[in-house]
């Protein structure tokens, strides 16, 4: 194929031997029949150009938020061809190079076989790919070159960031006993001793502890620690209204970082959660528990897509009937443009559910943009501390998330 | 403890004047292309108005016939406006370098002086004493006496001549401008500009038209003194062999350092400078670069061998079939630019006869 070099090269030299021609101007005509002549030979060049195979390969499937991900090529020249070699990975375009380059400039001897590597980050949860990898096999000179396109497609998926939490983010009121629960450190049914009492008429012969008996002379039983596991449901708000903002700064990135964080230490204590996003529709991850589950939450939050407008009422109307009955609700929301809080939280509470809410405050975002002049925004922001009030009023637990503010202290003062 | 308060030097920094990072680049390969493509460019045009004497230029007779007809002060030389031509295209890049107020500063420092040095001889006046007629005395006076005045003088000549001597400097820029592009394609690795230097190149050529001087102006003026000094016709075609070289060369290594510098660009972390990469990491950059260029040297110039080689033959074969006694000497004029590219195009035709059988489609292989 002819680059534009080659294009203007040749048809600078036709030009100089008509000019030459017309103005009877030798110079001219010699002139341009070498730089035809050069034109022409190189284009005999690509006879000789390597035959190339490339293989991509990297160093995991799927990476975190602002993970690192290492892509290697191994380029290949399977022929006696010799001559120069461009490889072009085409990234999405959110990916930021932090190391190397994803295009390369090679000479390939005959069966030479080479290796480049780059790393990438990505700073966006979501589903990419790379690829695909754009080919060029061409002359020194940039006149004459071959190129291909490999469909050598790598997807995977970024998870949003997961971040450590020092506390216990919920407790259930109605636990359920399971194998491979975990202690709870209150009194209840478990295998671990948790303190001495007083025989009381109901109890248990097998509960009774003789050393004790034979010591103080009356009857004292074993209490143990309660071990249980909970059905946990957390909700993301995935309507339009939550891309606010711009990048990682928006209350659905925030949300999802929050939901991947608190799904990870759920499950890491070994409970039940389901997932649910509402947008313009409800997309579930059933419960269930274990690292298999964790991964499906991860990729299912990384498809969350901002779009829609369902009403919490409608979503929590349409959800509880399958959600356990008790189990703690954990809500990440803006909370804005919804005028159905109020009333979705005092159905749910009245249903005997418990809604933890953690909200991002959009209000950070349009204030740090300077998009919204400063008295709508103060009104703006009594209107969202009232319905916070009136959410505590309920004696639910609501976190005012700041957008610089770590995950840990989202639910801290609520 | 009493904090100390860090007083920032009034003297700035060199790298908030000058970005002078750009100018050697980061890594000595680069500038060592810059350099022998510049040194290149300065011989094809040198060689190139070797055989388009200026002074038969269209050009120089358009600007006559715009000055005076008695002042024939334009004169362009090429040994001075080659290499000021491609100074001041170096001196643009340069300028391009300075940042922000500075770059300003200097522009207006560029203005001053350059008013300055026309106005001068005018603004240089000087005060003297003279005597004039006039009636001296109370009002009324009828006697006639010489009064004595002050006059100054001043050197409008000399500034006018200065003003015509810009000028003529200024149209002497238009023959600079392709040392003048190409200097400041290299440099500031302008793609265009390179192709624009060409192009001029070209379009000066054009209007070039031999010993249109002498026919015009007098033999004093053009510089040469019969028009038996016109080379001859093999003497133009061997240096439009060099010049034609020289036009590779120089187009494949201009090309070449821009080429080589964005591949280079494609290391540095996004926004950032090179400093932030490792000495290994540059090393690597480096020995890459070497080895590419290497490379391409090797094949550059064993295809401008063989080219050399091809073309040579093509004007051969032609001298050979046009002074050969025979039918083909007889039939078309073979000794003339005619025959020369007649030859050439059947040579052509040949190639891309070859071409269609050796020259497999490449493909690679699926995987």
């Amino acid at each position: 194929m002819w680059s534009k070099k080659a294009a203007a090269v040749a048809g600078g030299a036709i030009f100089l031997t008509l000019a030459g021609l017309i103005r009877l101007n030798y110079l001219f005509i010699s002139a341009g029949m070498v730089m035809l002549t050069f034109v022409v030979l190189s284009s005999f060049l690509d006879v000789w150009m390597p035959n190339v195979k490339i293989r991509r390969e990297t160093s995991s499937d799927n990476i975190f938020e602002d993970g690192d991900m290492n892509v290697r090529f191994i380029v290949k020249n399977k022929g006696l061809g010799i001559g120069f070699v461009e490889i072009y990975d085409q990234l999405p375009p959110q990916a930021r190079i932090t190391k190397g380059s994803n295009y390369t400039l090679l000479y390939m001897r005959p069966w030479q076989e080479v290796s480049f590597e780059y790393s990438l980050k990505l700073p966006l949860r979501g589903h990419y790919h790379l690829g695909p990898v754009k080919l060029r096999v061409k002359d020194a000179f940039d006149l004459f070159y071959n190129e291909k396109s490999e469909e050598s497609l790598h997807s995977f998926s970024v998870f949003p960031q997961i971040e450590v939490l020092e506390e216990q983010i919920i407790k259930s009121r109605a636990p359920k006993l399971l194998s491979g629960a975990m202690p709870l450190n209150v009194i209840g049914a478990g295998t671990e001793f948790y303190s001495l009492r007083e025989f009381v008429p109901g109890d248990s012969l097998r509960s009774v502890n003789w050393k004790a008996l034979a010591k103080k002379g009356k009857m004292m039983v074993n209490e143990t620690v309660r071990e249980d596991v909970m059905d946990v449901i957390l909700l993301v708000d995935a309507r339009e209204v939550s891309a606010v903002g711009g990048g990682r700064d928006t209350p659905l990135e925030m949300s999802c970082r929050a939901a991947a964080t608190y799904a990870k230490q759920l499950l890491d204590e070994r409970n039940n959660v389901a997932l649910m996003i509402y947008g313009d529709t409800v997309d579930r991850v059933d419960l269930d528990r274990g690292e298999h589950h964790l991964f499906k939450i991860l990729t299912s939050l990384s498809s969350a897509k901002p779009q829609g407008n369902l009403k919490l009422e409608i979503v929590l109307k349409d959800t509880l009937p399958y959600i356990p009955s008790g189990s703690p609700i954990i809500l990440f929301s803006s909370l804005d443009d919804d005028h159905t809080i109020s009333e979705a939280f005092t159905n749910t509470i009245s249903r005997g559910y418990t809604i933890t809410t953690v909200s991002p405050s959009s209000l950070d975002f349009e204030e740090r943009m300077k998009r919204i002049p400063a008295q709508p925004l103060l009104i703006a922001r009594i209107e969202r501390d009232n319905l916070i009030s009136e959410i505590r009023s309920f004696g639910m637990q609501v976190g005012d998330w700041k957008s610089d503010e770590a995950v840990n202290t989202a639910l801290q003062g609520g | 403890m009493e904090e100390i308060e860090v007083k920032k030097s009034r003297i700035p920094n060199l790298k908030e004047v000058f970005n002078y990072k750009d100018f050697f680049g980061d890594y000595p390969l680069i500038f060592l292309i810059k350099i022998i493509s510049s040194v290149a460019l300065v011989y094809v045009i040198t060689e190139f108005y070797n055989y388009h004497n200026p002074m038969d230029s269209l050009i120089t007779k358009k600007v006559n016939d715009f000055n005076d007809p008695d002042d024939l002060s334009f004169i362009p030389n090429s040994k001075i406006f080659i290499l000021w031509g491609f100074i001041a295209g170096f001196v643009l890049y340069i300028f391009t370098l300075f940042k922000g107020k500075y770059k300003f500063l200097i522009l207006f420092l560029t203005i001053i002086l350059v008013g300055q040095y026309i106005s001068d001889p005018a603004l240089d006046w000087k005060i003297g004493d003279h005597v004039i007629p006039g009636k001296v005395g109370e009002e009324g006076a009828e006697k006639w006496t010489w009064k004595p005045i002050k006059i100054l003088y001043d050197d409008k000549k000399g500034s006018e001549i200065r003003i015509n001597e810009a000028y003529n400097k200024s149209m002497n820029l238009i023959f600079g401008s392709i040392p003048f592009l190409g200097g400041y394609g290299i440099w500031k690795r302008k793609g265009w500009a390179i192709a624009a230097s060409v192009g001029l190149a070209i379009i000066i050529g054009f209007l070039y038209t031999p010993n249109s001087c002498l026919e015009n102006y007098d033999s004093s003026y053009c510089g040469y003194e019969t028009e038996s000094e016109v080379k001859t016709w093999e003497e133009y075609l061997a240096g439009g062999v060099f010049i034609g070289m020289g036009l590779v060369i120089y187009i494949e290594l201009a090309y070449a350092a821009i080429k080589y510098e964005n591949y280079a660009e494609q290391f540095k972390p996004a926004g950032l400078d090179a400093s932030l990469l490792t000495d290994a990491q540059k090393k690597g950059v480096s020995r890459t670069l070497m080895t590419l260029f290497v490379s391409y040297l090797v094949n550059l110039g064993v295809m401008l061998f063989i080219t050399f080689i091809v073309a040579q033959g093509v004007i051969n074969i032609n001298d050979y079939l046009s002074t050969t006694d025979g039918r083909i000497q007889d039939s078309i004029e073979l000794n003339g630019p005619y025959g020369i590219v007649f030859t050439s195009l059947i040579f052509f035709m040949l190639l891309g006869f070859i071409r269609m059988f050796i020259g497999a489609d490449y493909q690679t292989d699926e995987n």
